[in-house]
């Protein structure tokens, strides 16, 4: 069971209660709760805050994809995931992404929410743009996803 | 053949405007859409090295949310999204 989603900073809030009432069951003995935010630092920078920018059909997909592709690998029952991103400027400590996951063994929960936040990294289409104390705004550099062979 | 340009992340600096529009002929291939965006960052940034390395770092998008390669027949007017290298989370 799976629920994922762009949160629009602008329309409303990402918010671990509504996490938390997805996962709820009382077939899974283990919930990992998996929360990033903004830190105030990368590569010695203040940072003040980020601007997540995203393609929301490929991210939703991707999710998706990555979601069965875990369950497949895994091939646990009785599994909930939560999946939220947001999208837009958010400010130092406050949250970018929720990853609930609840199965029925505490190994499980945190081999599958692992899993996810890797593959999300690696794969989804999100972007970043880091704000600095007295420095222009910069967008960060991340995997590219074409073969670079192809071009050569 | 006019073809929107979504842009989304680095590439949002070419524009103020979340897309750019190009003119490509009949049959074209995802590879000369990406030769017509490099032609614009040289005419329009003077060829400025970050940008033509972010166009040919990325990968585009079909209007049915698809990663497509550069061999892939544009065949008719739609919008594409351009997907620079990736880093969320």
């Amino acid at each position: 069971m799976l629920h994922a989603k762009i949160i629009d900073i602008t329309k409303e809030k990402i918010d671990l209660n509504n996490a938390q009432k997805f996962i709820a069951s009382s077939k899974c003995g283990a919930s990992i709760y998996f929360v990033g935010t903004v830190r105030d630092q990368n590569n010695d920078k203040k940072v003040t805050g980020i601007t997540y920018d995203s393609h929301d059909a490929l991210v939703i997909k991707s999710f998706e994809e990555i979601y069965k592709e875990a369950e497949t690998k895994f091939n646990f029952n009785n599994i909930a995931v939560f999946i939220e991103h947001v999208k837009g400027y958010v400010k130092l400590g406050e949250t970018s992404i929720i990853i609930a996951v609840a199965c029925k063994h505490r190994s499980q929960a945190y081999e599958f929410s692992r899993y996810i936040i890797e593959e999300i990294k690696k794969r989804t289409p999100i972007w970043k743009k880091e704000h600095y104390e007295g420095e222009d705004s910069k967008w960060l550099k991340g995997n590219p996803l074409i073969d670079q062979n192809q071009l050569k | 053949m006019k073809i929107k340009l979504e842009l989304f992340g680095a590439s949002r600096d070419f524009s103020k405007k979340d897309y750019l529009e190009f003119n490509l002929k009949e049959k074209s291939s995802i590879k000369d859409l990406r030769n017509e965006i490099l032609n614009f960052v040289e005419n329009n940034f003077k060829g400025n090295d970050n940008y033509k390395k972010l166009v040919q770092s990325s990968a585009f998008c079909s209007e049915e949310n698809n990663i497509v390669s550069d061999d892939y027949k544009i065949t008719k007017e739609q919008s594409i999204g351009i997907i620079p290298p990736i880093g969320g989370g």
